[in-house]
């Protein structure tokens, strides 16, 4: 039975890890968002294995049905974003890459691994936090948090529409797919001459 | 016949950690800004899977792990709207959403 | 199935996994024989209400008209558009049906016939439904096709959109019942309208104490009907596969099996939000007799439940198709201002009226001094005069309920109501002399 779990841990741990992987380096960013689904997947079932049901479920609610949902949304409303030939990654790179695998050999993996953690003997009989202990506490103990967060959702929501908002008057006209084609011609040909720009700039 | 028997916690804090790097990398490299949001999400699952992970092995009686866990989900959900609120007002006005093309205050 | 299985074998992770194997087996036939019969049902109810015949050559009544089908769609061409995203394509219809089918997986099928028992089932159910949403983006994104992706955009707004009042009614219904469970919801809905079981020592349980029947359920129920309505792509709401404006929304461009199996997940969707507000307003597998009948014989008393929910889900999907029949399709800006406007605000102040109903009925209860819901205005207590009868608190909180849900009906109608000098008969005035300024 141990050996099971086990089996299914490194199972889900190498797709999450697999699925984060492809988030960050796929080309098309519709792509990367459905990977990210995959990955907000499997961490869900991580928490399952760990006997938190609720989180778990409320991690499938609000990441998959709500967070990847805003964020498939908001790529397909800005179009031509889904990345298709162009330069997905800054030229400097393998600093980033470096930073991170550098937190994540030296700092991280040896502090966790050579740490004596507490963690409770195995055959003694644990009660496990349910679902009600975590409404009663949301009642008592974190009220006030409880109630800061609700503030904030209700501030992020307001934010969000007045951010995102088009005054109909201002809104664009749509575009033929001629004046189309002819805008993104223009905007390439900026790209191109905007890094020699920047680079005398820089030299000055 | 559970979880905290058959995975040593440092296995489980090490694949946190292996996503959290993952996350970091893709929010310092990506030029999309919507590709750098998705990985602060990264980011934030990581460290939700650090709160449960140290809840189940260590305080499985105390509610404060999972507690904390519902916070960071619900201060994500509001990140993700008002930053992908942002982008849509960036793409609006400069019809492009790299962070490095969005360069007006730079001197 | 794993019960029976443990008393037999006693408890061994093979007896788990063989008894979920099973279960899994059981949902996996059932559900797509369900969805055969759907398709002819409807079929054949919408051409009985349009003066037709429907499908009535293959097999008796044309029952095995959806064999032919299935076999239709088996030997049809599986295209895949030389310009679409080929694995998105390809994965877009599993996504949007998986989760459907999972949903089976926590709905009790009858007295003591749920494949798995849960603790937070109502938010299992509201979580995983909201995942096929996934699915259509990626079916009407992956098609590279405008009308595609227009469906999809329409098909993710409007499911988000009714997600939310959705969610509020049945919000609602847990602070009511104070339960997640799907499986309590049945045993907490018996014995009489309105009174609930308050009076089984008296009365036999005739099992029709349905949510239904008091203020908060019947607002509840309908708000919920009407977002199935609408997340499940029923015809007021069929915007997102409007076929007289975009072809067939985000199916448009799939064929053969991929697109029956999007047209599967449809319509068990449909069935398993049935079947959910079944249990939770229509009172589960309740009915005069069959509480009885569990108790005398628990076999034949759980397969009569199991008849029992199934009818009154069959009853909604019935529901479903004569609103089919009856009803043209709304306005996008109409749907959504449907949503925001009018559902929202009955939810939340369904949710106020749920509330004060549970006030009432826990207020000062057994023993007043050591109660924690007991609070007084003076040295008064506000509320004594209800005693210990929950019959006398049930019938008060009824009325007080039933005041403010109706009296908030009202009130949005009123305030929902179309502006002077915009309504139809305005319209059709300015129309007949040539002054209209329609959208």
């Amino acid at each position: 039975m141990n050996i099971l779990i086990m089996v299914i841990f490194v199972v889900l741990a190498a797709f999450t890890l697999a699925a984060g992987v492809m988030v960050v380096t796929v080309k098309n960013i519709i792509h990367a968002a459905l990977w990210l689904i995959a990955s907000f997947f499997s961490v869900a079932a991580m928490y399952l294995l760990m006997e938190a049901e609720f989180i778990a479920i409320v991690q499938v609610l609000v990441y998959v049905g709500a967070i990847s949902i805003l964020v498939l949304f908001a790529i397909m409303l800005t179009r031509h974003v889904t990345g298709e030939g162009v330069r997905q990654l800054y030229k400097r790179w393998w600093i980033a890459l470096i930073v991170a695998a550098a937190l994540f050999g030296v700092l991280i993996v040896p502090t966790v691994f050579n740490y004596e953690w507490a963690v409770q003997p195995s055959g003694a009989q644990i009660s496990i936090a349910s679902t009600v202990e975590i409404g009663t506490a949301f009642m008592r103990e974190y009220l006030l948090p409880f109630e800061v967060a609700s503030v904030l959702l209700l501030v992020a929501l307001i934010g969000a529409i007045v951010i995102a908002f088009e005054e109909r008057s201002t809104r664009r006209r749509v575009l033929t797919l001629a004046e189309e084609v002819e805008q993104r011609r223009q905007r390439n040909e900026s790209l191109r001459l905007a890094p020699t720009t920047h680079a005398s700039e820089t030299s000055e | 016949m559970n979880m905290v028997d058959a995975v040593p916690l440092p296995w489980v804090l090490a694949v946190a950690a292996g996503l959290f790097c993952i996350g970091l990398f893709g929010a310092l490299s990506r030029r999309n800004t919507v590709g750098i949001l998705l990985g602060v999400e990264l980011m934030l699952n990581a460290v939700n899977l650090n709160l449960i992970a140290f809840w189940r092995y260590l305080e499985p009686n105390v509610v404060a792990g999972q507690v904390f866990a519902l916070f960071i989900i619900t201060v994500a959900a509001a990140e993700a709207a008002v930053g992908l609120a942002m982008i849509i007002a960036i793409y609006r006005t400069r019809l492009t959403v790299n962070a490095d093309e969005v360069d007006s205050l730079k001197g | 199935m794993l019960q029976f299985l443990e008393n037999i074998f006693g408890p061994s992770w093979i007896v788990s996994l063989i008894a979920f194997l099973i279960s899994t087996t059981v949902i996996l036939i059932v559900t797509p024989v369900t969805f055969m019969m759907m398709t002819w049902f409807e079929r054949r109810i919408v051409a009985r209400m349009q003066d037709r015949l429907g499908p009535n050559r293959v097999g008796p009544a044309g029952l095995l008209q959806a064999v032919a089908d299935g076999v239709k769609m088996f030997t049809k061409e599986n295209i895949t558009p030389r310009a679409a995203d080929k694995w998105v394509h390809l994965i877009a219809p599993l996504v949007a049906t998986g989760p459907v089918i999972f949903l089976f997986a926590v709905i009790p099928w009858g007295y003591g016939l749920s494949p798995v028992d849960i603790n937070v089932s109502v938010l299992f159910v509201i979580a995983v439904s909201s995942i096929s949403a996934v699915g259509l983006m990626m079916g009407g994104w992956g098609s590279n096709n405008k009308f595609a992706l227009l469906g999809a955009m329409r098909a993710v707004a409007q499911m988000v959109s009714y997600e939310i009042p959705a969610v509020i009614a049945l919000l609602s219904m847990v602070l009511f019942t104070g339960t997640m469970n799907l499986n309590k919801y049945t045993e907490l809905q018996g014995g009489l309208p309105i009174l609930g079981n308050t009076l089984k020592d008296v009365i036999p349980d005739l099992g029709l104490g349905w949510f239904v029947f008091t203020p908060i359920g019947l607002v509840g129920f309908m708000i919920f009907f009407i977002c199935i309505l609408s997340e499940g792509e029923r015809t007021p709401f069929d915007i997102p596969e409007a076929d007289s404006e975009i072809v067939a929304g985000y199916m448009t461009e799939y064929s053969g099996m991929k697109f029956a199996v999007f047209y599967m997940g449809q319509f068990l969707f449909n069935y398993a939000l049935s079947m959910v507000a079944s249990i939770i307003f229509l009172g589960g597998w309740n009915f005069p007799g069959i509480p009885q009948l569990i108790s005398i014989a628990p076999p034949i008393g759980a397969l009569a439940s199991a008849v029992v929910l199934g009818a009154k889900a069959w009853f909604l999907f019935f529901v479903m198709i004569w609103l089919r029949g009856a009803f043209p399709r709304l306005r996008m800006d109409q749907l959504m201002a449907f949503a925001w406007k009018f559902l929202l605000p009955l939810a939340l102040i369904n949710i106020l009226s749920a509330a004060l109903w549970l006030t009432i009925m826990l207020w000062c209860t057994g023993d007043c001094t050591q109660n924690p819901w007991v609070f007084t205005v003076g040295g008064i207590n506000p509320l004594g005069w209800l005693g210990n009868s929950p019959v006398l608190r049930q019938l008060v909180g009824f009325v007080l309920t039933a005041i403010i849900n109706a009296g908030a009906f009202f009130w949005l109608l009123n305030v929902n109501r179309r502006p002077a000098g915009e309504t139809p008969a305005d319209l059709a005035r300015d129309q007949a002399f040539g002054t209209a300024s329609l959208p």
